[in-house]
């Protein structure tokens, strides 16, 4: 082999396992990406039910109920739309009251089927996508002073 | 005072490096040698400035110095001693401060063991270290001081987060930094080599060993904080493809890659321009692992907006070294010489093969990770890229990488011979096939990719045993023959086939877990019995204990299999009354290579608890094989020809020494 | 002293780090080169050769090969020989060093260090009095204390409106809750437990809070503050009257000029304006409101009182012809020991209200009944 020849063996293989990488990011790009959404988003979208989304907010205060077999119903909120969720295992640690979560799992009519619910190891911690979809509801909790006008109105 | 002569320090060590960056350089286009000489007294000095620094913010910590800022905001003086000292670098400023502290020591240890490497190298490469450490120490004094000072000292620190205290967290990001700031000296070693525009076999030779220690370290770093989020999350995940584990598998693909391309650098003077390359993209993944885990990029792209100096900062460092690197690159490597010739068919293609899988399995994990960045800020939607992706992307990727590595160290330089390569290596395909008919026979129609991940795994773990009986020409020449041929085989050969037989190791681990895992996620009353593939756990009830600070809820479990007791577990959920927080302690036990795993959830109204329960087979071999390949690294490192210049050792019988 | 001695001796041995290489005689240092690298690889091929790795043709090739390279590196080598004439510039790179080294470490010290603060160990600083400690460090100190005994019920009582005030809601009702559990139940515990859950919700009354209000209103059933939330529950929920009917009540029962009784006419006034100001009317003090307002923490009345009074201020700015609001905004402000706004609010209503004699005459009898110079 000339080394003109060799060189272009070098350069196709390489065109060819990047364009494997390629289809593979493509298809998986195109099979495995979650929508992340808040429950307004999923009123507002009008997110077809059977869809796999990530439904992020806060857990609504007293809207847990735990059944039998480590059944789990809460609502998710944004402040102004609440989504029932259903899961069915053993909640993370810093899962709260009030606390933001994330859940991943169908959209049912009228009921998110979660088989994940996401928590972080830091207490502090508030998933970024719920901290933005808070923002846009107007709901952050920002500082203190928003925090004492609340408590005199 | 204390505070203060840290802080002193760390600005003369800003100093220093500013001369060191000038005067080196300065020497090399003079050809001075006196300038030149600068560099190695410098580099010394600057490391020394910094660890004087860094021992006083340690000290600080120690006797909780609370007029410090950032021991009042990060520590408590109720923590116990290891954790005032962990707690040092458990925060940006501490964790800046131990990055440059590294990065200083590197520095130094060029200076200390770089006398044989020709002059104008090691100026151009410590003034391109230095480069570096200016730009870190101007960051952290100006951005991220961890030496500013509060009057009215305040009677006690703000951090006393349970979570934190983990020994297994502590350890890690100094291992991680270890490795991350190990690759600066292959990009400082890649800058001067562009600098100087003339590229030689030293060079490759140097790079070596810094780039191999630096990634022994990130594998170790890394496994260890895939144990840590094995039994301290609770739901035994070692791996969720958090953008923070992919900002650290990235450099460490890179790194690999790189280590595989300076070989063929080394002994065929060919891959020169590529090679200077990848020294430079890994270091600049290596940089974005840092930052984009430190700035808090990745968790939200608003705490880059509440901090903007830091933000702005940050950006124009990496665009500096990364853009900067980049475009002498495109400037001067045209006029690095090109090399050797190679066929395809050859252990230098081979090596090229190697490169582009690695590099490509790094760009999707590169893309998986950013690419919901760039969305967001394009388009304003959310996604999220998880564990599928990856696993569709980097997974065959991978495969077909581990398929191709037993035959790299079988083919010879130049031109190969692929035919006579898989005659050789026909005791690894033969064990391979009775591996997955095992596997099938033994799990009937259970998990389809099992058995070819272990005819894989399998595989690759012969074909690197079968490299080291070629090398030893072991069943071809009498036994006697065979050890002495071993005895004088290169200790970098050894080296790679550990590391190779280990890649086996981990794939083993891997699809023992992930394939085999069996779950259980009941809910349990005292006296109660669950089995779990074949395991028969029994809870034996509660405790309630009274921790120094935190209040326990410790279960009790009996482990047994045909009616013998195996152990006991006792995993607890601690709540820590002060801060009202709560953390699930897992409970192990360690039956071979496999682990059955118990962790608690809540407790219910009757007197039941929620309990994970999980088999996991042949899980530790995920962790013993990375271990394993980091002693491989170590071999490789061991060996004295690394060591440019080193007097070969007498070798009486040099007959018989084969070439690695 | 000490510390600029030491700054001083540091910074001379940073300088002498650089002048020291500077000063030396050129030929004393050790340099390698790729030579021996080379030379290495011929050995290398040597035995690989007589190993029978490599024939005999490529061998001989290789040697080649690399003794081409020999032989280019030891060219470069000798190309490479020390310039001549370098004393100006070793001159000029020591001057830089004498002037870069103390420059930046005087440009950057000065602009963050602190020599003057001198090293505060934990365990050399005794506890102050505690008269001379500020908020965080009384804090600190019960945070400390229960860190080691977190059942210490009491602490926690103490610490809860602390927190309150400082703004740290959550922990606040973590507190409130710890108290309560380590002390047991009574109205008033579970009374503030309500109130910081609620302050902790942006202000929201939550199921929870409510459920800590009736509590303590089934033990006492004219719990005042419990009663007033229940109120604000009312009233959030969209429910006026209720809350008008609740408010009412403790309106009727307040002493009438107390900051309580403000406060509470301007909550009344939101879901029922006319009932607030007939009952705006003064009427005689009972030892049981007293008693009622004395129960709300001093700083959460007077945050309720500011907000109030902030909220009146801005219906004047917008209609200043109400000649009652106006005395009602000076004397809150009186009542908050604040004078000049009082004089300045009087200020104001005066030229709000001019071309109205009648009104302005009310006011400025008014003004002067409350005991402010015209």
């Amino acid at each position: 082999m000339t080394r003109k020849q060799r060189r272009l063996v070098l350069i196709g293989s390489g065109l060819a396992v990047l364009g494997l990488a390629a289809a593979l990011v493509l298809t998986a790009l195109r099979d495995t990406i979650v929508f992340f959404n808040s429950p307004t988003d999923v009123v507002e979208k009008q997110i077809a039910p059977g869809t796999r989304i990530r439904l992020g907010g806060l857990v609504k205060p007293g809207s847990i109920a735990r059944g039998e077999n480590l059944q789990v119903r809460f609502e998710v909120t944004d402040g102004n739309t609440a989504l029932p969720v259903a899961y069915t295992g053993i909640l993370p640690d810093l899962f709260r009251e009030g606390q933001g979560v994330v859940a991943e799992g169908v959209l049912e009519p009228g009921l998110f089927k979660a088989d994940t619910v996401l928590a972080k190891h830091d207490e502090t911690y508030m998933p970024k996508e719920v901290a933005d979809a808070l923002k846009k509801q107007g709901h952050w909790k920002d500082d203190y002073d928003k925090k004492r006008q609340g408590k005199t109105q | 005072m204390i505070a203060e002569i840290g802080h002193y320090a760390l600005v003369l060590a800003l100093g220093i490096a500013l001369i060191q960056s000038v005067l080196p350089i300065w020497g090399v286009r003079t050809r001075d040698d006196a300038l030149m000489a600068v560099a190695g007294p410098a580099a010394l000095a600057q490391a020394l400035f910094v660890a004087v620094s860094f021992a006083a913010l340690t000290w600080c910590y120690v006797v909780s110095d609370f007029s410090v800022v950032n021991v009042f905001e990060n520590s408590h003086s109720a923590k116990p001693l290891v954790y005032r000292i962990t707690g040092v670098w458990g925060n940006h400023e501490g964790s800046m401060l131990l990055w440059v502290l590294i990065l200083a020591l590197f520095g130094a240890l060029v200076g200390l063991f770089g006398r044989n490497l020709p002059r104008t190298l090691r100026a151009n490469v410590l003034a391109a270290q230095s480069w570096i450490a200016a730009a870190f120490y101007l960051f952290i004094l100006v951005t991220s001081n961890p030496f500013l000072r509060i009057a009215e000292a305040p009677l006690e620190g703000r951090d006393l987060n349970p979570l934190l205290q983990d020994i297994g967290l502590a350890v890690h990001p100094p291992l991680l930094y270890l490795g991350y700031v190990g690759f600066s000296i292959s990009f400082s070693f890649a800058v001067a080599a562009l600098i100087d525009g003339r590229i030689d076999a030293a060079w490759a030779r140097w790079v070596r060993p810094w780039t191999l220690a630096a990634w022994m370290f990130l594998t170790l770093g890394i496994a260890m904080g895939s144990y840590w989020a094995y039994y301290e999350l609770g739901w035994g995940g070692w791996w969720f493809w958090d953008p923070v584990e992919n900002a650290s598998l990235m450099p460490w693909l890179a790194g690999t890659a790189l280590l595989h391309s300076a070989v063929v650098m080394e002994k065929r003077n060919a891959l020169k321009v590529w090679t200077v390359l990848l020294a430079i993209l890994t270091f600049s993944l290596s940089l974005l692992g840092t930052f984009l885990v430190r700035s808090g990029v990745l968790t939200s792209v608003h705490s880059f907006a509440t901090d903007p100096t830091r933000g702005v900062f940050i950006l124009m460092i990496l665009v500096l070294f990364i853009g900067g690197a980049l475009a002498l690159y495109a400037w001067r490597a045209p006029m690095l010489k090109q090399g050797g010739l190679f066929a395809p068919i050859s252990r230098e293609g081979a090596l090229v093969f190697n490169n582009l899988f690695l590099t490509t399995a790094c760009a999707t994990v590169f893309i998986g990770t950013l690419y919901p960045l760039a969305l967001e800020s394009l388009t304003a939607e959310k996604i999220s890229v998880g564990a599928p992706f990856f696993n569709l992307t980097f997974g065959p990727l991978f495969a077909i990488l581990l398929l191709a590595v037993p035959f790299g160290p079988l083919l010879a330089w130049k031109r190969g011979d692929l035919v006579g390569v898989a005659q050789r290596l026909l005791a690894a395909f033969a064990g391979a096939l009775v591996a997955a008919a095992a596997v099938v026979a033994a799990q009937g129609g259970g998990p389809v990719l099992a058995p070819f991940a272990i005819g894989l795994a399998v595989f690759v773990m012969i074909g690197a045993l079968v490299d080291l009986a070629e090398r030893t020409a072991l069943f071809r020449v009498p036994l006697a023959a065979a050890v002495a041929r071993a005895r004088g085989l290169p200790r970098a050969a050894y080296g790679t086939a550990v590391a190779h037989f280990s890649l086996g190791l981990v794939l083993l681990g891997i699809v023992g877990e992930t394939q085999w895992n069996t779950e259980r996620i009941v809910s349990l009353k005292p006296g109660a019995t669950v089995s779990l593939a074949g395991y028969e756990v029994a809870f034996d009830g509660m405790v309630p204990r009274q921790g120094p600070n935190y209040r326990e809820l410790a279960a009790r479990f009996t482990v047994r299999r045909d009616g013998v007791v195996l152990g006991e577990l006792a995993p607890s959920k601690r709540t820590f009354t002060a801060r009202g927080t709560s953390t699930s302690e897992a409970a192990l036990l360690t039956r071979g290579f496999s682990q059955v795993y118990v962790s608690l959830g809540d407790p219910n109204a009757d007197g039941s608890i929620a309990v994970r329960l999980y088999h996991k087979p042949l899980v530790l071999l995920i962790w013993i094989g990375s271990v394993v390949m980091v002693l491989g690294g170590a071999l490789s490192l061991s060996d004295r020809r690394l060591r440019v210049g080193a007097p070969k050792p007498a070798r009486p019988k040099a007959g018989l020494q084969p070439a690695e | 002293m000490t510390l600029w001695l030491v700054f001083a001796l540091m910074t001379a041995a940073a300088i002498f780090v650089v002048l020291w290489p500077l000063g030396r005689r050129a030929g004393a240092r050790p340099g390698g080169s790729d030579l021996a690298v080379y030379r290495d690889q011929l050995d290398e091929i040597a035995r690989d050769r007589a190993g029978g790795l490599i024939g005999e043709a490529e061998a001989e090739a290789a040697r080649v090969e690399v003794s081409r390279r020999l032989l280019a590196a030891a060219d470069a080598a000798a190309e490479h020989a020390p310039a001549p004439g370098g004393t100006v510039r070793r001159r000029a790179a020591a001057v830089m060093a004498f002037i870069v080294v103390p420059a930046v470490g005087v440009a950057f010290y000065a602009s963050f260090g602190a020599p003057h603060l001198p090293d505060m160990p934990r365990a050399a600083r005794q506890a102050p009095a505690l008269a001379n400690q500020s908020i965080d460090g009384l804090v600190a100190q019960v945070e400390a204390h229960l860190a080691r005994k977190p059942e210490d019920g009491r602490g926690w009582e103490v610490l809860a409106p602390v927190y309150l005030r400082l703004g740290r809601l959550e922990e606040a009702v973590k507190a409130r809750q710890n108290a309560l559990r380590l002390l047991g139940s009574t109205p008033d515990r579970e009374a503030s437990l309500g109130e910081a859950i609620t302050a902790a919700q942006n202000g929201v009354v939550t199921e929870q809070a409510r459920a800590a209000f009736a509590r303590a209103l089934a033990r006492e059933p004219k719990h005042d503050v419990a009663r007033y939330y229940m109120g604000l529950a009312a009233e959030q929920e969209g429910k006026r009257e209720e809350a008008a009917r609740i408010w009412r009540g403790l309106v009727a029962e307040a002493q009438a000029n107390s900051p309580w009784a403000l406060f509470l006419r301007q909550a009344l006034a939101r879901v029922d304006p006319s009932g607030a100001a007939a009952m705006s009317e003064p009427s005689g003090p009972s030892a049981e409101d007293v008693a009622a307002a004395a129960l709300l923490k001093p700083e959460d009345r007077d945050a309720m009182v500011r907000g109030m009074v902030e909220r009146l201020a801005e219906r004047l700015k917008n209609d200043g012809s109400d000649v009652d609001g106006w005395v009602r905004l000076v004397r809150a402000h009186l009542v908050l020991g604040e004078r000049e706004k009082a004089q300045a609010a009087a200020g104001a209503a005066r030229r709000a209200l001019e071309g109205d004699a009648e009104k302005v005459r009310r006011l400025d009898e008014a003004v002067k009944g409350l005991g402010l110079e015209g």
